[in-house]
């Protein structure tokens, strides 16, 4: 940077464009490196080595070069090719997805509190969720949990809006009224409805599971989050105008209320479809964009893309303990979200007691 | 922190109801072994005053219950084989129709509630036992809470199977402990008699099970798609599985049902799968789940079609196991096991 | 630049708080708006920086009426600067001061060479060059009320608004701050600031608009806005205008009804009480 200006002391220069790249590919290893690792995890003793291979003899099938026998019989491929592989995929994209939409979330409602469940997500899509479970109609699963998150954005947002312009407490408030709305029928549907069997299935659903992850899920996840996330990164240097606050954003060039509504939407969505997959799995959205902000500080051009992954690498890490810490039986992931993150967020809020932040 | 809006309504009551989950019971449509004649047993003309420490519970009842509420179909069918069915007032929380021998007395069997009935309705039949498959149909928010009830002149009983805490929970489910349930039964209700004959007929039923010596391998299937739920080391599947010459592949986890992983059964790679049938949960949507579900569907067991199928009643403790432990050998002994 | 604003008008909630503001604030130079609290003057600033949207009336800036611009537009010319602004945890000075550099970057690309050299440039300027690295969040009212200032001139604004700009900030750094905006106007730059201390506002404006209940009451120098008579009208208080004797502005010293009252009656009872 070329400057005539005269400087007392040298002053550090901004990290400006080159700081992005550096963090990015370092965690994008992190991530491949913990992928890697977390797919020849398991209760069936396949070693690594096995693992890999039979990975790479999957990929190089599918891409036309396939040659030669499968390393492993059929059912110890079927376990790391149709359980394994796409549940640690499912588990990075989902990880991301949530990452990213807490850091809007909270960016957008000025609020270090947010989560991406804020608009009454997770309520809305447990309250579809467990009714197809009731009803014994589990195939449709994915799709009553995005309806029912939908709709619960569609009332949020359509109950924030018709008090005013969109400002960030109303959106709050009214995510949580209608939070409060599900969450009520939610109980009530289990009361009245549920057997013995289901309570598991409503269970894992509620605390967010990752189990039974297939190729489907793989697909959605990873759609959602590279069509939507890739908006959600893009608006980076409009969320930092947000800043300050409307007043000075609005003065700064930004429709504040338009941008407010899009990317509301666009979390909405993206949090509907992850929510869809894997439940409603807390705690990343809401730990990981402080933890990264952090490191790398409030700027979004950084803190969108690495929040992203480092929440991919954290929920692959928890997915992996969720499997392996009791084998043979399987935590439900949002157990070991919960556990990791309570404790870190509570030492955030230490940690930050001292600065002069609007907490 | 805030807490998950959903958890914190939901939770604590899920966490109450599902601790009972696993036992419940439906019909048989198999023959279940003889018991006492359709003609209802008359209580003994000499009461014996029975005491009995039930799930940590003191029950103490001087005279034969007389106005009997069951609740669960292992409560009601235990009634019913007693042949006391007709000091029935009210059941509820049945897991399928009675089956054909005991179909007759159970015609006009009042229902109080498809789940589990509240305390006011019990207590409007004005009974003075109140029988109950599982421990937590003994609540407050349930059937009523057991203090209360005694408090008011209701006597209670709980399945000694289903107690859930440790020092109640049997340590290892046999059809000697179901005996023994049967017969102290008959005690509470005044038909020792009566006990003893269908005891004894339920065992030389028993006796002349001859298990299957193949020594096959069997995963015991009963609800779940992402997270198999399965019969696990102590309870009445395992006690099942023993009888028909089965070995459990979740046979070392000390409980009586358990949550497994796919994973881990496709390494075990059982011989065979033993499917529980239920009205909400067929074991032909078991079939086509296992089929269709890339990763189980290279199952030896699923591939050969190699099931068994076992009716949702005979998972409890109660009068239909050693039926159904029959009736899975039969079924066992026309499978190839290759 | 010059700037007129033209019969400027907003109501709401059915109360009129800006009623056809009509005057010339005059290029390169910086106008104080003046009045009482709740006469309207951060709603005048808020409306020509197109935060809040005017019924009617226009903002013409150098022939282009600010209000029929876009709002990226209105940005690049228009800078403005609130009261009271949030200070982010997370944000470094140099980084909040970047921000000013928004309007004139495009929506996905990130700052570029030159962006960087106008924020080091705006940070001189506003004399918060020293605090380039530090944590927005950990610095002084007054050390941040310097770098909001900068991030204002950042956005290389033809017209500057500021509300309030002094409002906490000591003897010193008022001075010090008005000393950035007179170094500003000297360049060309037209600067609005709505202003509560009168004696500032005398020492350090060009122009003076007096507003009242949204109305302006009077326009014009500074000799000719604070006069006693007006300024009684306005804000209810008696005052004694003096002049100073190195610059010749106005000094204002104001007397409390209250003493001026028992003063009278005191008068009528010599004994005391």
């Amino acid at each position: 940077m070329t400057s005539t200006l005269r400087r007392d002391a040298p002053v550090a220069v901004g990290p400006g464009r080159r700081g992005v790249a550096v963090p990015l590919l370092a965690a994008s290893a992190v991530l491949l490196a913990s992928m890697t690792v977390a797919v020849s995890v398991g209760p069936a003793g396949i070693a690594p080595a096995d693992v890999w291979a039979s990975v790479a003899h999957h990929l190089t099938g599918l891409l036309g070069a396939g040659t030669g026998t499968a390393p492993l019989g059929p059912l110890l491929d079927g376990v790391v090719w149709e359980l394994r592989l796409p549940r640690v995929l499912t588990a990075a994209a989902v990880g991301a997805g949530l990452a990213l939409c807490g850091a809007v979330m909270q960016s957008l409602t000025r609020n270090p509190l947010a989560d991406p469940y804020l608009l009454g997500l997770s309520a809305g899509a447990s309250l579809g969720a467990v009714s197809v479970i009731v009803l014994g109609i589990s195939l449709l699963l994915p799709v009553a949990a995005f309806v029912g998150a939908f709709l619960a954005m569609a009332a949020a947002l359509g109950l924030a809006g018709s008090l005013g312009t969109l400002t960030p407490g109303r959106t709050v408030l009214a995510g949580l009224a209608v939070a409060q709305l599900c969450a009520a029928a939610t109980s009530f549907v289990i009361f009245w409805s549920a057997t013995g069997d289901s309570y598991r299935d409503i269970l894992a659903w509620l605390m967010g599971s990752l189990a039974g992850a297939g190729w489907a899920d793989v697909a959605i996840a990873v759609t959602a989050v590279a069509v939507l996330g890739t908006g959600l990164v893009g608006s980076a240097r409009t969320l930092d105008a947000f800043a300050f606050g409307d007043a000075a954003a609005t003065a700064l060039g930004i429709d504040v209320p338009r941008t407010r509504w899009v990317l509301l939407t666009a979390v909405a969505l993206l949090t509907g479809g992850l929510v869809a997959v894997s439940g409603s799995i807390g705690f990343v959205g809401l730990i990981v964009p402080h933890a990264v902000r952090l490191v790398v500080g409030a700027p979004h051009r950084r803190l969108l893309p690495l929040s992203a992954l480092v929440g991919a690498i954290f929920l692959v890490w928890a997915d992996t303990a969720a499997r392996a810490l009791f084998e043979p039986r399987e935590l439900p992931v949002g157990i070991v979200t919960a556990f990791v993150g309570a404790p870190v967020f509570a030492a955030l809020l230490w940690q930050r007691r001292t600065a002069s932040a609007e907490l | 922190m805030r807490l998950h809006p959903v958890l914190g309504l939901t939770l604590p009551p899920l966490l109450l109801l599902s601790a009972c989950a696993g036992s419940t019971d439906a019909t048989s449509s198999t023959p279940v072994s003889a018991g006492p004649t359709s003609s209802a047993a008359e209580p003994s003309a000499t009461y014996a005053p029975f005491t009995a420490d039930d799930c940590g519970f003191e029950v103490s009842v001087d005279s034969a219950p007389e106005r009997i509420v069951t609740i669960k179909s292992s409560a009601t069918e235990m009634v019913l084989a007693l042949g006391a069915g007709d000091r029935i007032v009210g059941t509820a929380f049945s897991d399928g129709p009675v089956p054909q021998e005991w179909a007759a007395a159970a015609d006009g069997l009042t229902e109080l509630s498809d789940k589990v009935p509240s305390a006011e309705v019990v207590l409007a039949t004005e009974p003075d036992l109140v029988y109950a498959g599982w421990e937590s149909n003994l609540t407050a928010e349930g059937a009523g809470d057991r203090s209360t009830l005694s408090g008011l002149g209701v006597a209670t009983f709980v399945s000694p199977a289903a107690c859930k805490e440790p020092g109640y929970q049997p340590e290892q489910m046999t059809f000697e402990e179901v005996f023994a349930q049967i017969e102290q039964m008959g005690d509470l209700l005044g038909v020792p008699e009566a006990a003893q004959e269908l005891v004894a007929a339920q065992r030389a039923e028993l006796e002349s099970i001859t298990a299957d010596g193949r020594g096959a391998t069997a995963l015991w299937y009963s609800s779940g798609d992402d997270v198999p739920y399965v019969g696990a080391g102590i309870g009445t599947p395992q006690m099942i599985m023993d009888a028909v010459g089965l070995t459990n592949i979740a046979g070392s986890v000390e409980d009586t049902w358990t949550p497994f992983s796919w994973e881990q059964v496709a390494q075990d790679d059982p011989d065979v799968i033993v499917l529980v049938d239920a009205s909400w949960n067929s074991a032909a949507d078991k079939k086509v789940r296992l089929a269709s579900n890339p990763a189980t569907a290279n199952l030896t067991a699923v591939v050969n079609e190699r099931y068994l199928v076992v009716p949702f009643a005979a998972t409890e403790a109660g009068v239909r196991n050693v039926s159904a432990a029959s009736d899975l050998v039969a079924q066992l002994a026309e499978l190839d096991l290759g | 630049m010059s700037l007129h604003l033209d019969r400027l008008r907003w109501t709401v909630g059915g109360r009129v708080v800006v009623d056809e503001v009509d005057c010339t604030p005059p290029e390169g130079g910086l106008t104080g708006v003046l009045g009482p609290n709740g006469a309207g003057k951060s709603s005048l600033l808020r409306l020509v920086a197109g935060v809040l949207a005017a019924d009617s009336g226009r903002a013409v800036l150098a022939g282009t009426d600010l209000l029929g611009l876009s709002r990226r537009d209105r940005a690049r010319r228009v800078a403005f600067v609130e009261q009271e602004s949030l200070s982010p945890a997370g944000l470094s000075v140099r980084q909040a001061v970047l921000l000013g550099r928004t309007p004139h970057t495009s929506r996905w690309g990130s700052t570029s060479a030159r962006d960087e050299e106008l924020a080091e440039q705006a940070l001189l300027d506003a004399g918060a060059l020293e605090l380039a690295d530090r944590e927005l969040a950990t610095l002084s009212g007054g050390e941040r009320q310097r770098v909001h200032l900068a991030r204002a001139l950042a956005q290389e604004p033809e017209l500057l608004l500021l509300d309030e700009p002094t409002n906490h900030l000591d003897v010193r750094a008022q001075l010090d701050t008005l000393d950035v905006v007179g170094r500003l106007t000297a360049r060309g730059v037209t600067v609005v600031a709505a202003l509560h201390d009168l004696n500032l506002a005398a020492s350090a404006c060009d122009h003076l608009v007096l507003l009242a209940q949204g109305q302006v009451v009077a326009a014009g120098s500074v000799h000719e806005v604070l006069r006693p008579e007006l300024i009684d009208a306005v804000y209810g208080v008696r005052s004694l205008v003096l002049e100073h004797p190195e610059t010749g502005r106005p000094v204002l010293t104001f007397t409390p009804p209250s003493r001026g009252r028992r003063s009278a009656v005191r008068a009528e009872h010599p004994a005391g009480r």
